[in-house]
């Protein structure tokens, strides 16, 4: 009873062909970390494995360099 | 001699000096004979988070090929100096000459600066969204 139409999942990385995902690239990021920073995990966002992986790394990178937040809880 | 892509930090309050200091670092490369492939200026920034009481930090960007002698140096005269905040070298495997996509948005910000934060905040909702879809293969 409760079927509910839900949008296919896909991989943008794949779909676009990213060689490489750049952690200078915050627009692409963020669509990958939620409101509390943490990164999404591929499960939700349907991201491929390969990419994902480069995603993590991408992330921390920009965390590091202070691109992006670790928490929202940074004062 | 390697590829090597390096972002520093500098304190906001030494931001005059960062002229002197990207040319005290281009000497040490080029003077070890490696190359700067890339080298931008990203200007004072608002960090995600506070480094040391900081709340903005004035970031530099170069691509590099130099020797293992000269990136040592050069991580040496970070470390000492304490105008910089923090710095980060990766490795590459090759030189990357395209403008980076901080100083590209830094650009189109310039030009139109009203337009361009709409499609910055369609991009932030899709998350959300997607999330909602979790668990979701659907077929």
């Amino acid at each position: 009873m409760a079927r509910f139409f839900r949008r296919r999942k896909f991989c943008r990385f794949t779909a676009e062909g990213v060689q490489e995902i750049d952690y200078k690239d915050l627009d692409t990021l963020k669509g990958y970390v939620t409101e509390t920073g943490k990164i999404v995990p591929s499960r939700i966002t349907g991201t491929k494995a390969r990419y994902q992986r480069q995603l993590a790394t991408a992330i921390k990178r920009a965390r590091f360099i202070a691109l992006l937040p670790y928490t929202d809880g940074h004062k | 001699m390697r590829h090597y892509e390096i972002v520093f930090l500098v304190h906001p309050n030494q931001s005059e000096q960062v002229p002197a200091m990207i040319e005290r670092y281009t000497g040490v490369i080029t003077g070890a004979d490696g190359q700067i492939h890339r080298l931008e200026d990203w200007g004072r920034r608002h960090l995600a988070y506070p480094i040391n009481n900081a709340h903005k930090a004035h970031y530099v960007l170069m691509n590099v090929e130099c020797s293992q002698e000269a990136l040592d140096e050069l991580e040496n005269l970070f470390r000492y100096n304490d105008a910089v905040l923090r710095s980060m070298v990766i490795r590459r495997k090759e030189a990357i000459t395209e403008v980076s996509p901080i100083k590209a948005a830094e650009a189109r910000e310039e030009r139109k600066p009203r337009r361009d934060e709409k499609p910055a905040a369609e991009a932030k909702q899709e998350a959300p969204a997607e999330a909602k879809s979790e668990e979701a293969s659907a077929e």
